[in-house]
């Protein structure tokens, strides 16, 4: 009776899945009809000669000699590497197989890993080596390569490239290759398909600030780190994930969604590279593809941390870190980016919406900093008004996780060295509404930083900025004194603390300011411009001429502050001097209508007797 | 066989060791070697110009086979720390031998396998994996430590580091191969004579 039940269950799924189920129900599985459909799709990306997989899996022959390795990876899920945990986020380019994906690699290894019919097998894909976009609009090279050890512990590498653009451009994508362009070998990487395996990841940063130049010995050599804190800028913060790994194409924008490349920019290229067993050499290129479209969408990266709170005790199994924030928006999350060290295990993020319901954004249950990505909502999750973003980051630091760094374990805090831990959940979010509403999504942010951090000088510093921009001075001021108080010896704090008195006419008070920033950093330009600007205001026009002499010694050719210089030395009565710096400007710009404009005003007061003796 | 026949000799302790003496240099060897080698030329251990090579015959205290492969990336990643034992060992009659299995792998793809990654000790071919049953290996790095009468003392891992595929410690904390190393050198019994090694699979090339 059980037997006839069962032939009978066997029949219906039969029936059920066709007759093509029903042929594979009673064949064992092979390469050819298979394994090669799953493999192709979800291995051979990486898995190809010049990308990151340590050996092809193109062919029967490349598959059959890492057979039981295949159906062991994929049983425990280690191969295709893919971290999320399935219904906690629905993300693009899901690399996960199905468990009935990995029953069939099981069983086809089972049997002999068998070819079985050629012609049933589907065609490899074709990798040409080329940029997977096209053409690119402009490839920046790294101007010297890093010699990886054979050896040791992974490392963190920083390659800096200064893009030549005379112009703002739009950028909608990226694509970096490890070793030089395209499949070229560049000159100094003796086996470049070797050295592309040890590029784990890389994660570009847009340097608005030059902010690199104090951690770069000179331009362009690169520098060591794992993790890069750069000046964030409140009112143009970062906006976008510049992601790369291994065998994926890269990500295009869609339209409106280009990010901006200014003149003077530094791209910041993080790259994490694992010893191979023999030195490599590494240089990387990056192929930029630009759009004419301006961006006319305006997303935000912003993250929930509590760097503050990582204080992790020697032998702790399960530490936890969590930040909570409350959105002030409609806002729909685009991509999130999860980031722990090594000591990092179970990594949770979530949405609680206004009407109390949990929604999972994304849950990691076995972190490996490896593995790390960025991953994209196939659909963006609408958040309104009122959610609250959480993260719950859990630690374990007992000699019990084999990743950890330290042996024995000892106490871990916050850093940015591979021994120290981070807990950061990084989310890009597009504000709902018409143009760009970073600034008060940002304000958010800042505000909660100061909650969790009331000491930090930067929060104070944006937070003041930003007040200022809404012309809120007052409290723009008082947030910039508790800013200078907090962290005397930064030059931006006192810069703009002075120019909000300036703004008050408070300029005795604002030139106090202006001095500090040039006491601490006399080759502070923006400073000294406004200090000149600030002593010619309060009748000290000799000291403000002077220090004004000295800003259009760094900017000779600036007609506009030419022009600016000409109109401080005629309030002061100079007119001589006056015309011969319009006639400056008008020369470097024949058609600054202002410049013209002024020195027509200066000519006839000179006629009209006003000169100074000078 | 000779080794049993040896001990099981009477014989005072000078005896013993006079024969001891003979296995090592003689007379087992060509025995063994042809046991290894399973019969017809080219069917055994080879070494990179196809010539049958007898690991054995190399009078050593210690004979360390590294069951490798080319394309195996954890096998790559143990490249110095093998030249670090290597030189430790250098001058205490251990002897390298770099094995292997695939029988597919050319003798160019070898060379250059061994001059990338700078292997230390000999490469030689185990296309009928002769060695790999001998010494009970199944993976790709693996180490089978012989003792000067060819019995195996150690096989598995050459250290801790890996703990699975993709799940590896900042470093080592158990030396396992050094430690059986130094404890056949000195006489001494393997206290671990059998781990898991982590890293590719031999029976796929088989």
């Amino acid at each position: 009776m059980k037997r006839s039940f069962a032939a009978l269950s066997v029949l219906f799924a039969a029936l059920l899945t066709g007759l093509d189920g029903a042929s594979r129900e009673n064949s064992s599985p092979t390469f050819a009809r298979d394994i090669a459909p799953i493999i192709y799709r979800n291995c051979s990306g990486c898995h190809h000669a010049g990308e990151a997989g340590p050996f092809p899996l193109l062919t029967y022959e490349d598959a059959k000699k890492h057979a039981r390795q295949i159906a062991a990876v994929t049983e425990r899920r280690y191969m295709p590497p893919w971290l999320p945990q399935a219904g906690h986020g629905d993300f693009e380019d899901e690399r996960r197989l199905t468990d009935q994906q990995i029953r069939l690699i099981a069983g086809w290894v089972k049997v002999g890993a068998p070819e079985g019919d050629p012609a049933e097998c589907p065609a490899p894909p074709n990798f040409s080596g080329a940029w997977k976009l096209g053409k690119p609009d402009l490839i920046l090279r790294a101007g010297h390569a890093f010699a990886m050890p054979a050896s040791g512990p992974d490392v963190f590498w920083n390659f800096t490239f200064r893009p030549d653009t005379k112009s703002t451009r739009y950028v909608r994508a990226i694509e970096i290759w490890p070793v030089g362009e395209g499949k070229e070998a560049c000159e100094q990487c003796p086996d470049p398909l070797s050295a592309a395996r040890i590029v784990h990841h890389a994660n570009m940063l847009v340097d608005r600030t030059n902010s690199v130049r104090r951690l770069e010995e000179a331009p362009g050599s690169g520098f060591a780190g794992m993790e890069l804190t750069l000046d964030r800028n409140p009112f143009d913060p970062a906006s976008y994930f510049l992601f790369w790994k291994p065998g994926t194409t890269p990500y295009s924008e869609p339209d409106g969604f280009a990010w901006r490349l200014d003149p003077g920019n530094t791209l910041v290229l993080n790259t994490h590279l694992q010893p191979s067993g023999k030195r490599e050499w590494i240089q990387p290129s990056v192929a930029l593809y630009f759009t004419e479209k301006p961006p006319t969408h305006f997303p935000l990266l912003f993250q929930l941390e509590h760097d503050g709170a990582l204080n992790i005790p020697a032998g702790a199994r399960d530490f936890v870190v969590s930040d909570d924030f409350r959105l002030p928006m409609d806002v729909d999350v685009l991509a999130i980016y999860p980031h722990a060290h090594y000591p990092g295990k179970l990594l949770e993020g979530y949405a609680t919406l206004p009407d109390g319901t949990r929604r999972w954004l994304i849950t990691i249950p076995d972190w490996d900093l490896n593995w790390q990505a960025v991953y994209r909502y196939r659909t963006p999750v609408f958040l309104p008004t009122g959610t609250v973003v959480s993260m719950r980051f859990h630690y374990d630091n007992s000699g019990r996780n084999p990743r950890n760094p330290n042996r024995p374990p000892k106490r871990v805090c916050a850093g940015n060295q591979a021994t120290d831990e981070m807990g950061h959940l990084w989310l890009q979010v597009l504000p709902r509404g018409r143009g760009d509403r970073r600034r008060e999504l940002e304000e958010a942010v800042t505000r909660h930083n100061i909650e969790k951090y009331p000491n930090d000088f930067a929060a104070h510093l944006n937070l003041g900025a930003l007040m200022l921009s809404r012309l809120e001075t007052q409290a723009g001021i008082a947030e910039l004194e508790t800013a200078v108080r907090l962290d005397a010896s930064r030059p931006e704090a006192h810069d703009m603390l002075g120019s909000a008195f300036e703004s008050v006419g408070r300029t005795g008070d604002a030139i106090v300011q202006f001095r500090e920033v040039l006491r601490v950093r006399p080759d502070y330009v923006n400073a000294r411009y406004n200090l000149a600007n600030a002593l010619a205001k309060s009748g000290k026009f000799d000291e403000a001429i002077g220090d004004f002499r000295q800003v259009l010694e760094e900017f000779p050719d600036s007609a506009r502050l030419h022009d600016q210089f000409g109109q401080m030395l005629a309030r002061g009565g100079r007119y001589e001097a006056a015309l011969a710096e319009f006639d400056k400007a008008l020369a470097l710009e024949p058609s600054n209508e202002t410049a013209r404009n002024d020195r027509q005003w200066v000519l006839k007061n000179r006629l009209a007797g006003q000169e100074t003796p000078h | 066989m000779l080794k049993q026949a040896c001990l099981a000799r009477p014989g005072g302790p000078s005896v013993l060791t006079l024969c001891l003496a003979i296995c090592a240099a003689a007379l087992s060897f060509p025995i063994r070697g042809a046991q290894i080698a399973g019969g017809a030329d080219g069917d055994g251990v080879l070494d990179l110009k196809g010539k049958p090579v007898d690991l054995f015959a190399s009078p050593a205290a210690v004979q360390v086979l590294l069951f490798v492969r080319t394309d195996c990336p954890i096998t790559n990643r143990y490249a110095p720390e093998l030249q670090r034992l290597h030189s430790e060992f250098a001058s205490r009659k251990v002897n390298f031998w770099l094995v292997y299995a695939d029988p597919a792998e050319t003798a160019a793809g070898i060379e250059a396998h061994v001059a990338g990654y700078r292997f230390p000790g000999v490469p030689v071919r185990d296309p009928h994996h002769m060695l790999v049953k001998r010494a009970h290996a199944t993976t790709a790095p693996e180490a089978a430590v012989f003792d000067a009468a060819g019995t195996l003392r150690y096989h598995g891992r050459i250290d801790d580091r890996y703990v699975d595929i993709g799940k590896a410690r900042a470093q080592a904390d158990i030396h396992d191969l050094e430690n059986a190393i130094l404890a056949v050198l000195a006489g001494k019994a393997v206290a671990e004579p059998e781990t898991r090694a982590i890293g590719c699979s031999l029976a796929d090339v088989e």
